[in-house]
């Protein structure tokens, strides 16, 4: 029944119903992308995306429907190509971090306030958390990514992956605290569960609204990492596409080409967009505290 | 949190939809109807680079040479063509056995501080520049010079090579012929300076020479500009015609690029990609558009010590795979195909020899030839392994690598790209048997050809660090051929011999060329007689101002 409340609480956000369009637009585009352009993404056309007058790039035309990038190749081709791999870097990365985030809160707020085997687990953890946030992600990130020499977008998306935990686990954990001191938590203990299983089978069921919340919002934040990644230069290798190097590669004939800058910009924004505002409805939709 | 990265692409998509909307070039500045050179004016310079000495004897880069080369003259200097030419001397003359240089100076030459010019400063100076404790990184172009490596050993206190004869004569005696000699001497590192810049160096000296302009107390604002002023006892009467120079640095692109357009900049160098077309585009500015000369050869090296370049079959399919006017229209306005080793604007070049061309078929045939048939239908065969390529950015090889791997896609070769920051990429490209191939570029010392078949292509440039030669090429007859054109002091001897070695060059492909660097210069319509300097990028002595009325009155000192 709270289930289907927060239903119907989602589908009455506006800006949520919005947000799914956009994300459902990009994923659609992703997965269709090579219908939409015939061209080669990685094929420069010399005879037709030359402006013969400029020698730059051409704009959008019926042939290029999004022009052509500074290597003369289609900029729609390239897009597509791109958007796969920032999905496809933005929930790998995120699957990863909420993986990490969730087992690290869960096991730090069960454990808090006890020293189980004399150790101080969730002072331990919490520490490193603490430690981990006090660099801005994307500064960590950006030093990471220069750090390794030969970037692929596996090494991208473990970068973020494993840097993009801290604030789960920070909220999670807080969520574990309130959990453990319920009722049914030490039923389960009385009737004699383990530890392990209490965790997965009682508590993870508990916290994983937020968790959801989060991951959603982080998916966003994980293609906007990655963009400013590749636009600093610390990104996948050309000539693979991704939306942060396009955007990059545009900015310094932006003047004279500026489809090259608005085409990945625009991209990255409406997808970014598109996830957060899910995030927020989402939010807002678990959230018990919000009764219509 | 979940707020926050709306706010970067957002703002960035606002602030260029901002930019974008006020895009149209202003049209030049209006120029006056003098029909003669007149005298007058500041001429107005910048760039976004800075420079850290105006010591001839300490400033090494392109950038401060501009500077340098207003304040000091030299005995010897490059004329418009790269040519050298007599300055402070009035002549020289060279021995028969081409080993001993003298110089006669100019009557009444006066240095900035009012000292007449004399021998002794000559040899004071090139003493001062050439010892041991003067950070000058271009001290082992003059190792030639008879007592240098005692000298610069600091066993004895003076370069017994050098010598007085007579007040107004001095005479450089080297170990060996070097007809290269006069190149180098004519580059920044010798020239004289006044009594106060005394026989050693020192960082705190106030420049002082014998140049075209002076350097004004607090006329150097480091990390700003420098404005220096004429030298009203400059030994040529004629010139400079220019009040003054005043050179900005650190300036961004884009500010300079409205400051011309405002009339607060004479001369645009910097430009970008955009910028270049769009100054191209517009016909008032067309006219007042050059492309400089090339100092600068670009190529793909290939490392003959590792496969598949080990083979040259493979090197000369490169070569040949190589569709150099793709290269060009990349970059149009600064990029300029060749096929040959050496910028067509640098002495030595050999116009009667061809270069590398393009030409597909053959490049299959040698791909055959080397054992990796490829077939360009099917995509089957070609070399298997895939080529580590090294490119830095940002630069244009992040495009140009791009475009080299579809090329040599089409011959079956594989390029695996690898873009670096630019320290990164001269540590890793010039270490042995690191890279298999890597974008490289040479940008000339002096200019003559020699220089650059020596320093790329002479097995004595192979080192496991630092190897200027970054194919590792080894060939005895190339080498042979650039020791002959160093004791060679007939021009078109030497000729001969750069002529068979872009031959060499060619065949043998340890590069695969593929463009030289012709900077776009815009300048205001009312800047007469600016010289684009094949070596000190701008020649300003007879330059001068052609203002018109009104843009008079505007034009202050800054």
């Amino acid at each position: 029944m709270a289930r289907l409340r927060g239903l119907h609480r989602f589908r009455r956000n506006r800006g949520a119903v919005v947000g799914l369009g956009l994300v459902g637009l990009v994923l659609l585009f992703a997965a269709l992308g090579p219908l939409f352009s015939s061209h080669d993404p990685f094929a420069s056309d010399f005879a037709h995306g030359v402006d013969p007058v400029t020698g730059l790039p051409v704009g959008p035309s019926s042939r290029f429907w999004l022009g052509t990038d500074r290597l003369f190749r289609d900029q729609l081709a390239r897009l597509a190509m791109g958007a796969r791999l920032s999905l496809l870097i933005g929930v790998a990365a995120t699957a990863i971090s909420t993986l990490i985030g969730a087992a690290v809160g869960i096991v730090a707020g069960w454990f808090e306030g006890e020293r189980p085997f004399h150790l101080d687990v969730d002072g331990i953890l919490m520490r490193a958390v603490d430690v981990g946030l006090s660099f801005p992600f994307l500064l960590l990130v950006m030093a990471l990514g220069a750090a390794i020499e030969q970037t692929t977008s596996l090494t991208i998306l473990l970068v973020l992956g494993l840097t993009g935990w801290l604030g789960t686990a920070r909220i999670v954990r807080a969520k574990t605290m309130t959990v453990r001191r319920l009722l049914f938590v030490d039923a389960a203990r009385a009737l004699g569960g383990t530890t392990p299983r209490i965790l997965l089978r009682h508590v993870l069921p508990n916290v994983v609204g937020p968790i959801v919340v989060i991951a959603t919002a982080q998916v966003a934040q994980m293609i906007l990492a990655e963009s400013v990644l590749s636009f600093l230069g610390a990104g996948v290798m050309p000539p693979t596409p991704t939306w942060g190097g396009m955007l990059s590669d545009g900015q310094e004939v932006f003047t004279a080409a500026p489809w090259l800058v608005f085409v990945p910009a625009g991209a990255i924004l409406l997808t970014v967009l598109g996830w957060n505002l899910v995030g927020e409805g989402l939010r807002d939709a678990l959230d018990p505290r919000e009764q219509p | 949190m979940t707020r926050a990265p709306l706010a970067w692409p957002t703002l960035l998509a606002l602030s260029l939809a901002g930019a974008a909307c006020t895009d149209r070039l202003q049209g030049p500045k209006e120029t006056g109807n003098a029909s003669s050179p007149t005298r007058g004016g500041t001429l107005q310079l910048a760039s976004f680079g800075d420079i850290r000495s105006l010591d001839p004897a300490t400033a090494s880069d392109a950038l401060a040479g501009v500077m340098v080369e207003l304040l000091y003259a030299g005995l010897v200097d490059f004329d418009d063509d790269g040519k050298v030419i007599p300055d402070l001397a009035r002549s020289y003359e060279i021995s028969p056995d081409g080993r001993e240089f003298s110089f006669h100076l100019r009557e009444g030459v006066r240095f900035h501080d009012g000292a007449l010019l004399s021998a002794s400063d000559i040899k004071r100076s090139i003493e001062r520049a050439l010892h041991k404790d003067t950070p000058n990184s271009a001290a082992s172009y003059f190792d030639r010079i008879e007592g240098f490596d005692a000298f610069r050993a600091g066993s004895v206190d003076t370069l017994s090579g050098v010598v007085v004869t007579d007040p107004m004569t001095v005479k450089v005696r080297l170990r060996s012929k070097d007809a290269m000699f006069l190149h180098v001497l004519a580059l920044h590192s010798l020239r004289p300076v006044c009594k106060s810049g005394g026989s050693r160096y020192d960082d705190a000296w106030s420049p002082c020479g014998a140049g075209p302009f002076r350097l004004p107390p607090g006329g150097w604002q480091r990390g700003l500009r420098v404005h220096v002023v004429r030298h009203e006892e400059f030994y040529d009467k004629d010139a400079p015609r220019l009040d003054g120079v005043v050179f900005t640095y650190g300036m961004q692109v884009v500010t300079q690029r409205l400051k011309l357009e405002r009339g607060e900049l004479d001369v645009l160098r910097d430009l970008s990609q955009g910028d270049m077309a769009r100054f191209k585009g517009d016909a008032r500015w067309r006219p007042h558009t050059r492309q400089e000369p090339a100092r600068s050869i670009f190529g793909e090296a290939m490392n003959t010590e590792r496969p598949p370049f080990d083979n040259v079959e493979v090197r000369r399919a490169v070569a040949a795979a190589i569709n150099r006017d793709e290269y060009q229209a990349l970059r149009s306005g600064s990029v300029v195909a060749t096929g040959k080793a050496i910028p067509r604007s640098v002495p030595g070049f050999s116009a009667e020899v061809a270069g590398q061309t393009f030409d597909l078929e053959r490049a299959l045939a040698h791909m055959k030839r080397a054992g990796y048939p490829y077939d360009p239908e099917t995509g089957k065969g070609g070399y298997p392994k895939p080529i580590s390529y090294l490119a830095y950015r940002p630069g244009y090889s992040e495009q140009s690598a791009q475009l080299l791997k579809q090329q040599l896609a089409r011959i079956g070769l594989r390029l695996e790209i690898r873009l670096v920051s630019f320290a990164t990429y001269l540590t890793l490209s010039q270490r042995r048997n690191q890279v298999d191939m890597s974008a490289q570029g040479w940008n000339q010392d002096y200019p003559e050809a020699l220089d650059f078949y020596e320093a790329l292509f002479s097995s004595r440039m192979i080192a496991d660090d630092q190897a200027s030669n970054s194919a590792f090429y080894k060939n005895p007859e190339l080498d042979g051929l650039i020791d002959r054109a160093r004791e060679e002091l007939d021009p078109e001897a030497r000729q001969k011999l750069y002529d068979r070695a872009q031959a060499i060059v060619r065949d043998d492909a340890p590069w695969a060329m593929t463009y030289e660097n012709r900077w776009l210069v815009v300048q205001q319509p009312y800047v007469k007689d600016l010289v684009l300097h094949p070596v000190w990028i701008y020649g300003l002595r007879r330059t001068w101002l052609d203002l018109a009325d009104s843009a008079k009155q505007e034009r202050g000192n800054p």
